[in-house]
């Protein structure tokens, strides 16, 4: 444990979805252990199905954990005091159907928001997210991404500590996507911690210090990002002045010739490359894509079972 | 807490609506009938207007959480500083109000009907408290129910929870339709006629209102151990 309290902790959290109809249990979470820290924007990968919105649902308190418990800004899952600093975005996020200024004020004000402050803060919130032309339209005949956007503003009302994010750019354009990026790299810098979860590698590779994989309920994977799709068995070997026929599997282009090479083999090569008078241009460890982390720890995977999540 | 109970009003305002057309066609009667010919044809709908919103009280407050749980909106406002007390108290305030918006209208279009065919005005009033009062232990008594059972069980216990006294009332003993006072408070609106009136017997209505409390209270406890696992996509 380090001085600081985490902003997130599960500790040894189980859930099981029981159904007194068909009399089987699905267990969503199984002993799952997270910790959070203060300030850092937290990736949190899983396929579809592998548990993570029971995770935040659980965090927020709407949901018990089976087994276990959890802390959130120092408090224990479901109170309320705690939720106040907290921001929330649920996955397919639902509105009221009624004017964005006024669901914004709606909103801030179940956080016991106020006064001149409540009206300014919507229109900040809704400008952040690119919606302040929209403010005096109904949310109900949104599009499912400006929704989307108007659940993030809604999210960011009481300037949160921690916002958590479940899926937050699903339903939006690229060009929503960055500025939900920008948005989240803007609250770290103002000290915030985020909880960002997605099945998308892409979003999480470029922004987040940490990731942690989740898969069935378990967490199968987590370090900073960038231990994380580091390959510590390869290396990539970028050489001039020789041919690539030298190697197997070397590729030969503008004069440069690129072999991947166990780490073991490293130096042997690089001797080798040096005695056919050619030049090492650059070493470097293999980035493997977060796609190939991903299928690395669902290879086990069976097949999903019948009664499985879509 | 407040914003909850309005919020909850506002997204019942077609129901409520519906309702009102209710209220209307009283008011419509009365102004075509001859209102002292037709007075206790004009009665006979008023008391059947005045039990159709403790029946839609039953509803609201049965199927209130359903539906915010089914839609998802939910979360987003349990995500807030909203403790599930605090949650459900809005939603009995909620039912109340809009039952008390139309009980409201029914005052006024009975104390002028009634009024005009010789009804005691200041009596149409205490029946609307009366049925108000009715409305709210009704309601929560569905919403107590609905934390853990759908909406058509809901009001199928709701009206096993309250029909019993009812019917113990009306073949064992009088005094059963005390033990919840809803009947006891629907039979005052149902008993009154021209003659009889009715008398101001606020007893039922202080018994109902502390009873909403304490029903408030067991379903609070329910509600803040129940997982609002929303419908998975
Ligand atoms: N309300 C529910 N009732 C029953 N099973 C559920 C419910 N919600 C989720 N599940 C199951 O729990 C598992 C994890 O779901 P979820 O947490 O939504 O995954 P993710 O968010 O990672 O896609 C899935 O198998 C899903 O079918
Ligand atoms: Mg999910």
């Amino acid at each position: 444990m380090t001085g600081m309290p985490a902003a997130l902790e599960f500790e040894k959290v189980s859930k099981e979805y029981g159904s007194f109809a068909s009399r089987q249990s699905v267990r969503a979470l199984d002993g799952f252990d997270l910790r959070v820290e203060t300030g850092e924007i937290f990736g949190f990968l899983g396929p579809n199905g592998a548990g993570k919105s029971t995770a935040i649902h659980i965090a927020m308190g709407f949901m018990r954990p089976t087994l276990g418990q959890g802390q959130m800004l120092g408090r224990p899952f479901g109170d309320a005091a705690a939720r106040r600093r907290v921001g929330f975005l649920a996955e397919n996020v639902a509105l009221y159907h009624r004017r964005v200024d006024r669901l914004m004020c709606f909103y801030g004000a179940l956080n016991r928001m106020g006064g001149a402050r409540l009206g300014e803060r919507a229109r900040e919130v809704l400008r952040m997210v690119g919606l302040q032309d929209q403010a005096k339209r109904n949310a109900g005949k949104f599009s499912r991404g400006m929704v989307q956007r108007a659940g993030l503003a809604q999210a960011l009302m009481n300037d949160p500590e921690l916002l958590i994010l479940d899926e937050p750019t699903s339903a939006l354009d690229p060009l929503a996507r960055v500025m939900v990026r920008e948005l989240i790299l803007s609250a770290r810098e103002a000290g915030k911690t985020i909880f960002l979860s997605s099945h998308l590698l892409s979003e999480v590779e470029l922004v987040c210090d940490r990731v942690a994989v989740l898969h069935r309920g378990k967490l199968v994977r987590m370090g900073r990002t960038s231990d994380l799709l580091q390959s510590t068995e390869q290396t990539a070997i970028v050489a001039r002045g020789i041919t690539s026929d030298a190697f197997g599997g070397a590729v030969s282009q503008n004069g440069l010739v690129t072999m991947t090479v166990p780490i073991s083999n490293q130096r042997s090569v690089m001797q080798r490359v040096w005695e056919l008078g050619g030049e090492i241009v650059s070493v470097n460890p293999v980035r493997r894509s977060l796609e190939q982390v991903f299928l690395e720890v669902t290879a086990d995977a069976q097949p999903p079972q019948p009664d499985g999540g879509r | 807490m407040l914003l909850i109970a309005f919020n909850f009003v506002r997204e019942q305002r077609w129901p409520i609506f519906v309702l009102l057309l209710w209220v209307l066609l009283l008011a419509f009667l009365g102004l075509v009938a001859d209102i002292p010919r037709m007075r206790e044809d004009l009665l006979f709908l008023f008391k059947q207007v005045a039990v159709y919103v403790v029946a839609f009280s039953i509803f609201f407050g049965g199927s209130a959480i359903y539906n915010e749980r089914k839609s998802r909106r939910i979360l987003a406002v349990l995500s807030k500083a909203v403790r599930r007390e605090q949650y459900l108290s809005g939603l009995v305030l909620g039912v109340t109000t809009a039952c008390a918006i139309y009980c409201f209208a029914l005052g006024l279009t009975g104390s002028w009907t009634l009024g005009a065919a010789g009804f005691p005005v200041s009596q149409v009033w205490f029946l609307m408290v009366c049925l108000v009062a009715a409305c709210m232990l009704a309601g929560t008594v569905a919403l107590m129910f609905s934390t853990f059972l759908n909406p058509f069980l809901a009001a199928g216990a709701t009206a096993l929870m309250l029909g019993v006294p009812w019917i113990a009332s009306q073949t064992v003993a009088a005094g059963w339709g005390y033990v919840i006072p809803v009947s006891a408070l629907t039979n005052t609106v149902l008993k009154s006629t021209f003659k009889v009136p009715g008398h101001n017997e606020w007893f039922p209505v202080g018994l109902a209102v502390l009873e909403t409390l304490a029903f408030w209270a067991v379903a609070a406890r329910i509600f803040s151990r129940v997982d609002i696992a929303v419908a998975v996509e």
